[in-house]
């Protein structure tokens, strides 16, 4: 519009200078408007012209190509309710002592087990919550479904979650930084660990060590006997930080041929009462399977050597039965050996001769609560104990806990298991827990605000799995 | 206003005060306007001001009636500059004093009419003369031109601002404060405030000829004025299914705003409810987005699309389906050119449109299906829409700002859903 931009011009340089007309303006109408003075004239036209310029705005004419759009998601979506508890906790609508992340993986994990998806416009919330918390990472990709997968392909922050055509992870792992190699591998892993690990094998030789050390720290996930020959070649890598992988991920395969010639030098070493002699200097053979002079915190080097050796061997090389005789050295190494080789039976079994956190935190839910029922004490280690107890726990034994640290007086073990208890408890102690609240002494306010944060955490959890039933 | 101040002293001290910085609760209904000040004592004195007499209370200790605070009270009420929050019901304290004495219709007497008459010759007599005067000043910035005026300190549009608050013409000195900040962001500032120049020309031309001026016009000058709206002025009632299509919110420091979009099923009107309430202070429960309510709405004096309020007590909800009344982008802004023809000072249009694709990008677009392209507002949360969408087209309910779509709601399934 010609007419416009002179009057703009005009009007930049102002009517002092450049004396503006009417008739000067070509714009229809613009004969009746009546101006005394060049100002007024300039004020008028753009009244006018300013009208028509807005009320004739069109839109340019986009000529590019949309993206393709999300693939339908088949899963129904999950009720009101439940979607509005989800976006109370993604959006910190709810305050909670312990922090909304442990339910918000409740909420996921119910949804997929039970095939439900949130609502799409949740889904942005959901991807910030998995780039903030990349634990829980796996579970947030199961449940945004191809709407999630789609969206996160449009922000390069939600890249951790776009899903990777198998065509495209071969030139991603070829062309990428180490660190989106990593993670690559990591994912692959989850789902296809061959593959992943034809992905390492393949540039292995012109690796540097430390990215051959991480790589194979990769193969954590989804380990098993076939990725054994890998792991037997790696023990002979010219760098020591790979060998150390190698070893580390070997202990964890009781099935390989390492396990194997360790049980032999472990069987060697034991006498027929259940004890050990210690091993002496590593041969050279021992050497390249991992036993290295590694020292135990305050152990001599014979000890930390047999605690090396029996964490590598197999448990099946051993009677059960000896676990409640045997000394504090031989039952660290079985301990360590439970803990890599995951054994239900081991772990159940030395947990119960001697609890440790980290025993209670491998066992089963319910293993983990029969241990923690036959502890007499409700003490500081018992509160050690219990926070680290896996959950849900069993219906029974959280009630049951619930009465135990009220009639022992144990606010102490409440506090330090405050935020376990509200990540694991069973909806059903919520009676246990809100006749306890309706008694508290009176001198004991911070009791009672621990218990009405683990209530109010319960009552959320079990509002979620109604939502889910 | 301060003809009603005891003396000079207290006229004075009541200008000083007529600032929101010692006030909280501040709040007006059609005949009561009530606020609390911070003054020497602990707590804060509670003012009232009954506007049918009117009559003044205050707590603090002054003999005087009114005191400085009813006074600054009044003038704050009357800048109209949005510190004055416009509600539905007063607070308690000023509803128990103006529910005082024993027989109630006594007190509420209807209002002297002369004095009433007298009252408005002279706030028009006031504004007449703040409108010379910003004349005079539009004569000067375009004969020194644009560009000069670009190079001023932000001080000069807040002087001419406060100028026209002066005059009790606050609605003009929002857009003048507004447009000075503009000129220094905008890439575009100069064809931005020629437009706003011509505006603004416009409305000191439309107020000395007010009396020729139809109902509706009239309404609109109101508003771009900022003469303060009251409920008795209400006009026409309209019932209708009127389903609530967008909601959005503004916030300042002081000032909190909601604006919920109707669209009448039957009679196709498209109208705006807003709700105001102090910062700090709670907004009215909004609407539900997608409900239908079946029910009568009055409409203020005006152009569509017009400002209502819900009137009556029983309003049947419903839920409403999707947005059957959304167009391509051209019919809704051809429908936008006849509305600002209508009203040239039109600032926010809605705009109801259909298949709607969200296309990401440096501006994010939205474009329909013959291609034509909306620019979003920056600030628009494009993963809300992205999601919501899926990347197929859909209908989007938005308020459509100098060139600039702010979407409101957007249409999943038959359901809206805000973004």
């Amino acid at each position: 519009m010609n007419a416009w931009e002179d009057l703009l011009g005009a009007a930049l340089v102002g009517t002092g200078r450049r004396p503006f007309r009417l008739g000067d303006l070509a714009v229809e109408g613009a004969d009746q408007l009546e101006a005394d003075t060049p100002e007024a004239a300039l004020l008028a036209a753009a009244a006018l012209a300013a009208g028509y310029r807005r009320a004739g705005w069109t839109p340019p004419t986009w000529r590019g190509t949309p993206p393709a759009p999300a693939d339908p998601d088949d899963r129904p979506e999950c009720t009101a309710a439940a979607a509005q508890i989800l976006e109370l906790l993604l959006t910190r609508g709810i305050r909670l002592e312990v922090g909304t992340e442990p339910l918000t993986v409740d909420w996921l994990t119910a949804a997929r087990d039970t095939g439900r998806r949130p609502p799409h416009r949740l889904l942005p919330e959901l991807l910030r919550f998995g780039t903030l918390d990349s634990a829980s990472r796996p579970l947030v990709k199961e449940v945004i479904g191809p709407r999630g997968t789609w969206l996160a392909q449009h922000n390069p922050a939600w890249h951790w979650a776009k899903a990777l055509r198998p065509e495209e992870v071969a030139e991603r792992f070829t062309t990428g930084t180490r660190a989106e190699r990593l993670a690559l591998l990591a994912d692959l892993r989850a789902t296809d660990p061959a593959r992943a690990r034809a992905l390492v094998e393949q540039t292995w030789s012109q690796e540097q060590a430390a990215t051959r050390a991480a790589f194979l720290d990769t193969l954590h996930t989804g380990l098993c006997g076939d990725d054994e020959p890998l792991l037997e070649q790696a023990l002979d890598d010219r760098a020591a930080t790979v060998r150390a992988a190698a070893a580390a991920l070997l202990d964890r395969l009781p099935g390989s041929a390492r396990a194997r010639r360790m049980a032999a030098r472990a069987r060697a070493l034991s006498r027929p009462d259940g004890t050990f002699e210690l091993p002496g200097e590593p041969d050279a053979a021992a050497r390249r399977d991992g036993l290295t002079d590694h020292r135990e915190p305050g152990l001599g080097r014979g000890a930390s050597r047999l605690i090396r050796l029996l964490a590598a061997t197999p448990l099946c090389t051993w009677d059960i039965g000896l676990v409640g005789t045997a000394d504090r050295d031989v039952l660290l190494g079985w301990t360590k050996a439970a803990l890599r080789q995951r054994n239900p039976d081991w772990l159940a079994a030395l947990a119960r001769h001697q609890p440790t956190p980290e025993l209670v935190a491998a066992l089963t839910p319910e293993a983990a609560a029969e241990v923690l029922s036959r502890q007499r004490k409700l003490d500081a280690r018992f509160g050690a104990l219990l926070a680290a107890a896996p959950g849900p726990w069993p219906p029974g034994f959280s009630a049951g806990i619930v009465e135990r640290l009220r009639a022992g007086k144990a606010d102490a073990v409440l506090r330090l298991a405050a935020r376990a208890l509200a990540e694991h408890l069973h909806p059903a102690a919520l009676p246990a827990l809100e006749a306890w609240l309706l008694a508290p002494a009176k001198d004991q306010k911070a009791t009672a605000r621990t218990l009405r944060g683990i209530a109010h955490a319960l009552t959320i959890r079990s509002t979620i799995l109604q939502e889910f039933e | 206003m301060l003809a009603l101040a005891p003396d000079a002293g207290s006229a004075r001290a009541a200008r000083g005060l007529a600032g929101p910085r010692t006030w909280s609760d501040l709040g007006s209904t059609a005949t009561l306007v009530w606020g609390k000040c911070q003054g020497s004592a602990r707590a804060p004195y509670q003012v009232t001001v009954d506007l049918t007499e009117p009559a003044f209370r205050c707590t603090c200790p002054s003999r005087k009636v009114p005191c400085k605070h009813g006074l600054a009270l009044l003038l704050m009420w009357a800048a109209n500059d949005g510190s004055v929050a416009d509600l539905d019901q007063a607070e308690p304290f000023a509803a128990a004093w103006a529910g005082r004495g024993a027989t109630p219709t006594a007190t509420r007497a209807a209002p002297d009419p002369e004095a009433q008459a007298r009252r408005l010759a002279e706030r028009e007599a006031l504004m007449s003369a703040g409108i010379d005067d910003f004349e005079l000043w539009l004569h000067d910035l375009v004969r020194q031109g644009l560009a000069t005026a670009r190079r001023q300190p932000p001080g000069f549009w807040d002087t001419a601002a406060a100028r026209l608050v002066d005059a009790q013409l606050p609605g003009l000195a929002d857009r003048v404060r507004a447009a000075g900040s503009e000129v220094l962001a905008r890439p575009d500032w100069a064809p931005h405030l020629l437009g706003e120049l011509g505006r603004w020309y416009l409305a000191v031309r439309a107020w000395r000829r007010r009396a020729e001026l139809d109902e509706a016009a009239l309404g609109d000058l109101r508003t771009v004025l900022g003469w303060p709206r009251r409920r008795d002025e209400i006009g026409d009632r309209v019932a209708d299914r009127w389903q609530v299509v967008g909601l959005s919110r503004d916030e300042d420091e002081r000032l909190l705003s909601q604006r919920t979009w109707l669209h009448g099923e039957r009679t196709g009107e498209t109208v705006v409810l807003l709700d105001f309430a102090a910062a700090g202070q709670a907004l009215k429960v909004a609407h539900v987005l997608g409900s239908v309510v079946d029910g009568e709405i009055a409409r203020y004096p005006g152009g569509q699309p017009r400002r209502a309020l819900l009137t009556g007590d029983e309003h049947k909800v419903t839920q409403g389906a999707g947005l059957p009344h959304a167009t391509d982008v051209r019919t809704a802004l051809g429908q936008a050119a006849r509305w600002l023809a209508g009203n040239p000072w039109l600032r926010r249009i809605p705009l109801a449109l259909d298949a709607m694709t969200v296309v990401p990008g440096d501006p994010p677009l939205l474009v329909d299906r013959d291609g034509a392209a909306l620019t979003l507002a920056p600030g628009t949360d494009i993963w809300q829409l992205l999601a919501a969408s899926g990347g197929h087209p859909a209908a989007v309910f938005g308020e459509w700002i100098d060139e600039r779509l702010h979407p409101l709601s957007v249409v999943v399934g038959d359901r809206l859903v805000a973004v």
